[in-house]
């Protein structure tokens, strides 16, 4: 039983961690369109 | 002669590079490179891990050209502060010649021809060069990252400021976040009329959690695959205009062949009679041969593109 609470303790917190790296930025938004093409030698 | 300090990744790469273009080279290792004769070395290149400062310091007073391709903040900044003695000598020493710092300046050379004015520079950069590289990239998520921002520098912690980047592929879209990355220092030292920079690096949530512990997995021998993307914001037939380039190719190969060319190109210059001006510059630098250099990248097999639609 202790054994069982120690784990779940551990998940919850390793789960808050992860939630609030997560949570924390503001992302991005893809590309509406478009995309990569090769550029020709500046010279 | 042209002297690559550094038998790594990187160092190896750039010293093929070079004697692929009839360079006389010499590879030493950075317990040796104290041993090299400087007045047999035209051009130093300097791509081991550590400090750079010493070995650029003894080498400029000596005569010869540098480049680093250090990326490590302090380094830079100390390398940045031999400007001195590198006018004094009458010889160039250029800094942070590599992936990020090193084409970003290059790139932001090329994408700024495209404005009228351009005020803002924000770079991503993903991926690892050699083991020694991979090491820098777990520490800079663990200091202070540095940004310019309306005439001061702002500090924030590294591993803060989440944004989803788009690189080229095969690399695609990456999470990245400020690191103590050395670039907004060379961008704004080549550039000083921009106002806004930034500097980014990709990082997974292990890479942010075990920031500040010593690295809990070997870093990979071989380097990883790398990507670069430059945003330049800027003024052009009088609206606010956006130019995205980057690139993306194994880390190594990106540094070692800017390393490379940046050598090759203070050589070349040197022997047509036409010397860059002595001190220090970052690439990007207009006393530079900026296009020249990214053109000698390019013929290398490194593949620049630019963002053409919609962000």
């Amino acid at each position: 039983m202790k054994f069982i609470r120690r784990a779940l303790l551990a998940l919850s917190v390793a789960g808050a961690i992860a939630a609030a790296l997560r949570v924390k930025g503001k992302g991005g938004v893809p590309p509406q369109q478009g995309g990569w093409r090769d550029i020709a030698s500046p010279k | 002669m042209i002297v690559v300090a550094g038998t790594g990744l990187v160092g190896t790469h750039a010293a093929d590079q070079l004697r692929r273009r009839g360079h006389e080279v010499r590879s030493v290792s950075h317990n040796t490179v104290n041993e090299v004769d400087p007045v047999l070395t035209e051009v130093v290149l300097l791509a081991h891990a550590g400090d750079h400062v010493r070995t650029a310091r003894r080498f400029l007073e000596a005569g010869c050209h540098v480049v680093s391709v250090s990326d490590d903040t302090k380094d830079v900044l100390a390398l940045l502060d031999l400007h001195g003695e590198a006018l004094a000598a009458g010889r160039t020493l250029i800094v942070g010649a590599a992936c990020s710092p090193g084409l970003s300046g290059l790139l932001v050379s090329y994408l700024g021809a495209k404005f009228e004015s351009f005020d803002e520079v924000h770079i991503a950069v993903h991926g690892t060069g050699g083991p020694e590289c991979a090491r820098q990239h777990h520490d800079v998520l663990s200091g202070t990252a540095l940004g310019w921002h309306e005439d001061d520098w702002l500090r924030r912690p590294a591993g803060s400021g989440r944004e989803l980047c788009w690189f080229p592929e095969p690399i695609g879209s990456r999470d990245c976040y400020r690191g103590d990355l050395a670039d907004p220092l060379l961008v704004k030292h080549a550039f000083p009329h921009v106002a806004r920079i930034s500097a980014r690096t990709s990082a997974t949530r292990r890479d942010r959690l075990t920031a500040r512990l010593p690295m809990l997995t070997p870093p990979r021998a071989g380097g990883d695959m790398g990507a670069l993307r430059i945003e330049v914001r800027g003024v052009r037939e009088g609206q606010r205009a956006v130019e995205v380039a980057g690139t993306a190719h194994p880390m190594a190969q990106i540094a070692g062949s800017v390393a490379a060319s940046a050598a090759h190109e203070l050589r070349r210059q040197a022997h047509f009679g036409t010397p860059i001006a002595p001190g220090v510059l970052a690439l990007g630098d207009a006393s530079l041969p900026n296009n020249d250099i990214l053109d000698d990248i390019m013929q290398t097999g490194i593949r620049i593109q630019a963002f053409y639609g919609v962000h």
